[in-house]
């Protein structure tokens, strides 16, 4: 994954963890270079907070190595003081204003005393927070305090901001200021590791996914290169209909390849090749009692159902 | 509907243990604390530490002394525990260092002669004027029910005084009065002496002139509110810790023992300004000689300000919820408190409850700085005081520490 020879922000080299014998993170293997968004999808208990720690240097991995900025975040406050963390709760002191909570969190991250103002100066511009810089942060929207948030961790200028979830929460326009956000700051040079369950935004964000199973990387590479490498010219197809079907209309859905997984047999859905796909709708009884059918290009959601057997909503 | 609420109520009562602890724990032994005070302070069982000197050598004296020595409420105390043979100025000495709540002394044989001073005097501090007048009471019993003559006599000679002399005949059927009362007593009594004057209470004033209770209460209101406000602004550390910003901090350079030690010195310096602010209204207000005394009082304040912040500290480290903490730290200081005798004075406590007072910072502190305005104690007498203070107070910040950095490095 090494892109252009550049040393990578984060290099994280066959990091194994346990917790109490259990193995939690196995063999890992990850690099981001400046400039990239890398995304770390799974269901909950895949290993990402675990990962997550290791990388912030609060779990020393039991093998392999983590570096960050080229040291050790474990015992390199150089290597602490490049990463800058959103935690996914709204980790701001409520009755600071904006502005105060920057500067405190420079302070706390390291920033000297001189340097505060101009850091807090620095990241007003940058998260674009000048319009709420005087209101307290416990006042805010959630969409404002999302950014306030990020900004809290961008205070110090670090090299790799992690995310956790930055998203969860608030409405889809505020959702598209944190996207607009963070494509600036990639742009700007800065490396984004961010964890998300909020697949439709990650295909478009990221650079790069990687898919946590049992502690192990099941799939990893750009989205759209890892659809293609998984579907092919393949299109997702579902067929939801108003009453349990007749034999002879469960018979050609199924000779499509759509199988059903719910006990009325109401929702068909399956990877079918891109020409039978356009023609589904025709094959079908004119009678069908069809509710939705719908054929797309198949998404991060399709390889989530491939690599975890379920919906993200159910595992997420 | 309503019995269904009201089993959310108990469910929600049974399932937290610190409500459940704060609701039914906390009264009782409360009570019981109180109760061990209050019920004994108008009995016999209300332990009083004194000591006994008779300066007379007479067989009576030593039998009075005898007699109070081992009555109900009296605990003498020991030449062995005060180092040497007692004298008057010892005695003094214990009474102020409280070593001994109250001390008797006899200082004359008692007899009949109502202008001399009366014979046996009890001893105690202004600031303990309750424990002298216990004291007194109970030697005044002793006297009255096991030397009914010495009052008796004392009683004729004052009748004779103002409307004697008594004739030879009343003077005889006295005297034979007197010897069915107390043969033994009227052999050593050389005379008659009455119930009156023969116990002086004598209250030392510390060499001060403002009200008694002052000096106690101003230092046991302040450590019961510094260790209150240093708890409940140490549950912010728990906020933190919810809230996520702790897991911010602890992947910055300057991690999150920063923040605690942070934590530590805003809570000494607000418990060091609330001492300040009682301490100037009794000076304000009630004439306490603050000045006089300002260096001691500025080392025992900054280590009792200390030492409430790393407790409250050391609490909220060891809870996980906000709720938990809050109901924890309401437990822990009530108790304190009432033992340590920010709620009474402690010397109205059963001996063990005062023993136990000495595991609460309260007690080490209330006596550290009654001993400064009251006795005028400097460094060398504070040393034992401060020294404990200081101890808990570092032991409480180590623990903290090492709690938030076993929290920021995981393994």
């Amino acid at each position: 994954m090494n892109q252009g020879g550049e040393e990578p922000i984060l290099d994280a080299d066959a990091v194994a963890f346990a917790y109490r014998d259990k193995p939690v993170l196995r063999e890992i293997n990850l690099e981001l270079q400046r400039g990239r968004i890398l995304a770390l999808l799974g269901p909950n208990g895949a290993g990402k907070s675990t990962l997550i720690r290791c990388i912030c240097g609060r779990l020393q991995p039991d093998a392999g190595r983590v570096l960050v900025d080229g040291d050790d975040p474990l015992t390199s406050s150089a290597a602490r003081a490049a990463t800058g963390l959103v935690p996914q709760q709204i980790a701001l002191y409520p009755h600071l204003t904006v502005s105060e909570n920057l500067a405190v969190f420079a302070r706390l991250s390291g920033v000297g005393r001189r340097e505060v103002n101009s850091a807090v100066a620095r990241t007003m511009d940058v998260c674009d927070l000048a319009t709420v810089a005087h209101r307290p942060a416990g006042r805010l929207s959630g969409g404002w305090q999302r950014r306030v948030n990020i900004g809290c961790a961008m205070s110090h200028a670090p090299r790799l901001l992690i995310l956790d979830e930055p998203t969860v929460g608030i409405d889809p326009p505020a959702r598209e200021e944190i996207e607009r956000l963070l494509t600036r700051l990639s742009g700007d040079g800065l490396a984004v590791l961010m964890t998300s369950h909020d697949l439709a935004q990650i295909e478009t964000l990221a650079d790069t996914v990687a898919f946590l199973s049992e502690g192990r990387i099941a799939a990893t590479g750009a989205p759209a290169g890892l659809i293609r490498e998984f579907f092919g010219a393949r299109r997702d197809c579902r067929v939801s209909l108003a009453d349990p079907p007749g034999a002879e209309l469960a018979k050609t859905l199924g000779k499509f390849g759509l199988e059903t997984r719910d006990r009325q047999a109401r929702h068909w859905d399956g990877l079918i090749d891109e020409h039978p796909a356009w023609h589904l709708k025709s094959r079908l009884p004119p009678d069908a009692p069809i509710v939705e059918l719908r054929v797309r290009r198949p998404g991060l959601d399709s390889l989530w159902r491939r690599l975890y057997g379920a919906d993200p909503e159910q595992l997420a | 509907m309503i019995p269904t609420v009201a089993r959310v109520m108990w469910l929600a009562l049974l399932r937290d243990r610190g409500a459940l602890m704060l609701a039914f724990v906390l009264p009782p032994l409360m009570f019981l604390v109180f109760a061990e005070v209050f019920s004994g302070a108008g009995e016999s069982d209300l332990e009083m530490r004194v000591a006994v000197l008779d300066t007379v050598g007479s067989p009576l004296a030593g039998r009075i002394t005898r007699a109070i020595m081992e009555a109900d409420g009296i605990v003498p105390v020991s030449d062995d525990s005060i180092g040497g043979p007692l004298n008057t100025t010892r005695l003094e000495a214990l009474v102020r260092d409280g070593r001994a709540d109250a001390a008797i002394l006899l200082r004359a044989q008692p007899d009949g002669d109502l202008d001399a001073d009366p014979p046996v005097v009890v001893i105690g501090d202004a600031s303990r004027a309750l424990a002298a007048a216990v004291v007194t009471g109970r030697v005044q019993r002793v006297l009255q029910s096991q030397f009914p003559a010495l009052g008796v006599a004392r009683a004729a000679s004052l009748i004779d005084a103002l409307a004697g002399p008594y004739t030879s005949e009343q003077q005889e059927a006295l005297n034979l009065a007197f010897a069915e009362l107390d043969p033994a007593a009227l052999e050593d009594a050389d005379g008659a002496t009455s119930q009156d004057g023969l116990v002086e209470q004598r209250l030392l004033g510390g060499g001060r002139e403002i009200d008694d209770g002052v000096s106690y209460y101003a230092g046991a209101v302040a450590i019961l509110f510094l260790l209150f406000a240093a708890m409940q602004g140490a549950i912010s550390l728990i906020d933190e810790r919810n809230s996520g910003i702790v897991d911010r901090l602890v992947a910055g350079p300057g991690g999150y023992t920063v923040v605690v030690v942070g934590k530590g010195l805003f809570l000494t310096l607000q418990a060091l300004a609330q001492a300040t602010l009682i301490f100037a209204v009794a000076w304000g207000f009630y004439g306490l000689d603050w000045f006089g005394h300002f260096g001691p009082w500025l080392v025992t304040a900054l280590l009792a300000a200390a030492l409430a912040a790393w407790l409250g500290l050391l609490l909220a480290s060891l809870c996980s919820t906000r709720q938990q903490a809050q109901t924890a730290s309401a437990f822990v200081v009530l108790i304190m408190s009432a033992i340590g005798g920010s709620m009474m004075p402690r010397f109205l406590m059963p001996g063990w409850l005062r023993e136990l007072g000495w595991f609460t910072p309260n007690a080490w502190v209330i006596e550290s700085w009654h001993g400064i305005f009251w006795r005028g104690d400097g460094p060398a007498e504070l040393a034992a005081g401060w020294g404990v203070l200081l101890g808990v107070a570092l032991a409480a910040m180590l623990i903290s520490v090492w709690l938030a950095h076993r929290l920021a490095r995981e393994k």
